[in-house]
């Protein structure tokens, strides 16, 4: 702990220092600047690479100063709200992806104009989490997926299928019955988030934005959410809701994301950690998260923004920036010449991203998350309704509420 | 502590064959009175009485904090309390929030009591336990928060250790809806602090010649304590009772913490809702769904609620306190 704080001391005076240099050299010179909003570093070396990347900017452009605020990221929505609020606004910054159909829809960020980047550079999943209504309103910096981590002292080969996993979970649990076959995730936000990678796996979609349905008390829904039910037989919550259950050999399997794998191998360094791709039921699929950036409507110097945002995801830039925002690089062109670099931890992930699928472009995707899907999965797995009552009345509610009722 | 010294200055300030007091300020020490309070008030303007109008305002809008508010009347009240489409679970907000203020507030007021009377007896060491007694006051919030998931964990917890040995078995106490009130109401009570010190004033504020009195009478211990302690004690009872039922009906930091779990995980408010607060309800509905104008309607709702509350316990409560 004492030795972090340490060397996050040490980074930010570093920072400090580097911060101060550039200023000393280019300020007298700039003429324009450019304030981006971004999270705050995951790791001191985190801080480099934008720094590096920033500075890679402004030589490139003469007179250009890139200001970059750091907001951690709990608190990145409420800052960035009352900004919007008071006009003190960024001229560009980072969005979670959920958002930008919000933003996108009642103007406070802007269209990208045609020809600013090549569409098929990117990964069509990361891009299409930037799009509202078949226009694009900002690019994927990175993009992350959640795929199965397993121990491989207890589970010796990962489970491709839906019918793999129920059976490996089973036995995992039936030889020692103090351990839990996986860890099942949970009915709320994060859980929600998760779920339609295993709807698209049996062939899903949570809804169809154009055509105004909503699709998850389809079959392929409703089969997702059974197995979850199915698993929950053999991976009791007594044991799954300790602290840290998997890390702690107490369960044979979780879902997480790349952001874990680190944290494992640092702190959990006997673990025999493997990562495989979400099992599926007809053809493989994920979720998909990670952060986009956009450019708002009450900023200036708009051309000046999308040439950074361009600059951040082209293909010589983009795996350091995702690397360092703890994702995957969105440029394909990236991601494929640095694919090597990835450990093999990480393959799984970049395997899984290729058919990776985006949350469903309504503003109100969040709090249908949260609020109807998330207490759904919950009654499910709790024994409260079926998974077809469940996934059917949080249909209803949410036609209801986006007024879908047609 | 407090409200002894309050109940006692109208009986000084009324006391007989005192001279009317002549009015003495002129016109310069009214300017100079206004002085000296118009940083206070430009505080009270600044951060309490303007935010409050603009909440107010914004009650009636369907703010986003993004685009301009549009005017929409009463709905966002009428909705929040009748549209279960809209808000889900408005009413569960309600309900948790009710049941923890019955659970927490009777459990701190008895904790801090029982501290205090401990301390009050004993002659050493007092301010040694009286720190140890305060310490989960003064700590993080976030700290707080980490440590209890640890003693509430199903497989390690301390907690389920320390029933086992009287033989109840295992809870899983933050995943079991059942349970989620109950064990954030505990949490709660271990952070008395506060209420404890005020209690020991109060015990402190008992004249010993009272208890002597009693003694020489021939009254036991648990006499002493009905018919003395708990009367004497009652306006610090009352006080505290008052602003404990005010701060549980807000509770809002340690639900959060609790049920986050880190890594940016979005708080939905523990299984089945079992933990969603009304204050942790609004603040998903300001800073995660953008209606900012519904959430505002919600605190004018609770503040209208604690108002009639705390009325009617000046009116059912202090007459017998006094």
């Amino acid at each position: 702990m004492i030795r972090r704080v340490i060397g996050t001391a040490a980074a930010m005076t570093l920072l400090a220092g580097l911060a101060a240099c550039g200023g000393g050299s280019g300020g007298a010179a700039a003429t324009t600047t450019l304030t981006y909003w971004m999270f705050q570093d995951r790791t001191p070396q985190a801080g480099e690479v934008i720094e590096k990347l920033r500075t890679g900017f402004e030589q490139a452009n003469k007179g250009v100063s890139v200001k970059i605020v750091k907001i951690p990221k709990d608190d990145y929505n409420t800052k960035l709200g009352s900004a919007l609020a008071s006009g003190s606004v960024p001229d560009v910054g980072v969005l979670d992806q959920p958002l930008v159909s919000r933003f996108a829809l009642d103007g406070t960020i802007k269209e990208m104009p045609a020809g600013t980047i090549d569409e098929k550079a990117f990964y069509d999943g990361a891009l299409t989490t930037n799009k509202v209504g078949g226009k694009l309103y900002g690019l994927p910096l990175d993009h992350t997926t959640v795929a199965l981590f397993y121990n491989k002292a207890l589970v010796p080969a990962p489970p491709k299928t839906w019918e793999d996993l129920k059976r490996v979970t089973a036995e995992v649990h039936q030889k020692d019955p103090k351990i839990a076959g996986m860890v099942v995730p949970k009915g709320d936000g994060y859980g929600g988030w998760m779920w339609p990678g295993f709807v698209a796996g049996a062939g899903g979609q949570m809804a169809d934005v154009e055509q105004k349905k909503v699709l998850f008390d389809q079959p392929p829904a409703v089969e997702a959410l059974q197995l979850w039910v199915d698993l929950l037989k053999s991976s009791p919550r007594e044991i799954t809701d300790s602290d840290k259950p998997f890390e702690n050999g107490l369960a044979g399997m979780m879902i997480s994301g790349p952001w874990d794998v680190a944290n494992i191998k640092d702190q959990f360094p006997d673990l025999q950690l493997g990562v495989a791709p979400l099992p599926y039921k007809t053809q493989p699929a994920g979720n998909i998260g990670g952060e986009n950036a956009v450019v708002f409507t009450k900023g200036s110097h708009a051309e000046l923004a999308w040439k950074w945002l361009a600059y951040l995801t082209n293909s010589d830039n983009n795996t350091e920036l995702a690397q360092a925002l703890g994702g995957f690089p969105s440029n394909v062109a990236a991601a494929e010449r640095d694919a090597a670099t990835f450990g093999p931890d990480q393959a799984a992930f970049l395997e899984q991203l290729k058919v990776a699928q985006a949350r469903p472009a309504v503003p109100q995707w969040i709090q249908i998350n949260d609020e109807i899907i998330a207490p759904a999965l919950e009654s499910a797995l709790s024994g409260k309704a079926t998974a077809q009552q469940a996934l059917s009345d949080a249909a209803a509610k949410t036609r209801t509420l986006l007024g879908w009722t047609g | 502590m407090a409200t002894p010294a309050l109940a006692e200055k109208p009986a000084v300030t009324s006391r007989p064959g005192r001279r009317p007091r002549r009015p003495v300020f002129g016109r310069r020490d009214h300017l100079i009175a206004l002085l000296l309070i118009a940083p206070a008030i430009a505080y009270f303007v600044v951060f309490l009485l303007y935010p409050a109008l603009a909440a107010l305002y914004y009650s009636f809008t369907d703010w986003d904090l993004r685009t301009a508010p549009n005017w929409v009347g009463v709905s966002n009240y009428t909705d929040l309390l009748f549209d279960q489409a809209k808000y889900p679970h408005f009413w569960q907000s309600v309900k948790v929030t009710l049941q923890y203020t019955l659970i927490a507030v009777p459990l701190t007021l008895g904790t801090a009591l029982c501290q205090a009377l401990l301390l009050n007896t004993i002659r050493r060491g007092a301010n040694v336990f009286r720190l140890l007694l305060f310490l989960p006051v003064v700590t993080a919030e976030a700290a707080v928060g980490a440590i209890w998931r640890w003693l509430y964990d199903p497989q390690y917890g301390l907690v389920n250790v320390a029933l086992g040995l009287v033989g109840i078995p295992r809870q899983n106490w933050l995943n079991t809806p059942e349970l989620v009130i109950p064990a954030l109401a505990f949490i709660a009570a271990w952070q008395c602090g506060i209420s404890m010190i005020i209690y020991l004033a109060g015990l402190k504020g008992i004249p010993a010649s009272i208890r002597e009195a009693a003694i020489i009478d021939g009254a036991g211990p648990v006499q002493r304590f009905r018919r003395i302690v708990v009367p004497m004690l009652r306006p610090t009872t009352f006080y505290l009772l008052v602003t404990g039922v005010i701060a549980a009906l807000q509770v809002f930091g340690l639900v959060y913490v609790i049920f986050s779990g880190g890594g940016g995980r979005s708080v939905t408010g523990g299984p089945e809702q079992s933990g969603l607060t009304y204050v942790l309800h609004l603040y998903l509905f300001a800073f995660r769904y953008d209606a900012m104008g519904a959430a505002c309607a919600m605190s004018f709702i609770l503040f209208v609620f604690i108002l009639v509350i705390t009325a009617l316990q000046f009116r059912f409560l202090r007459q017998e306190a006094s």
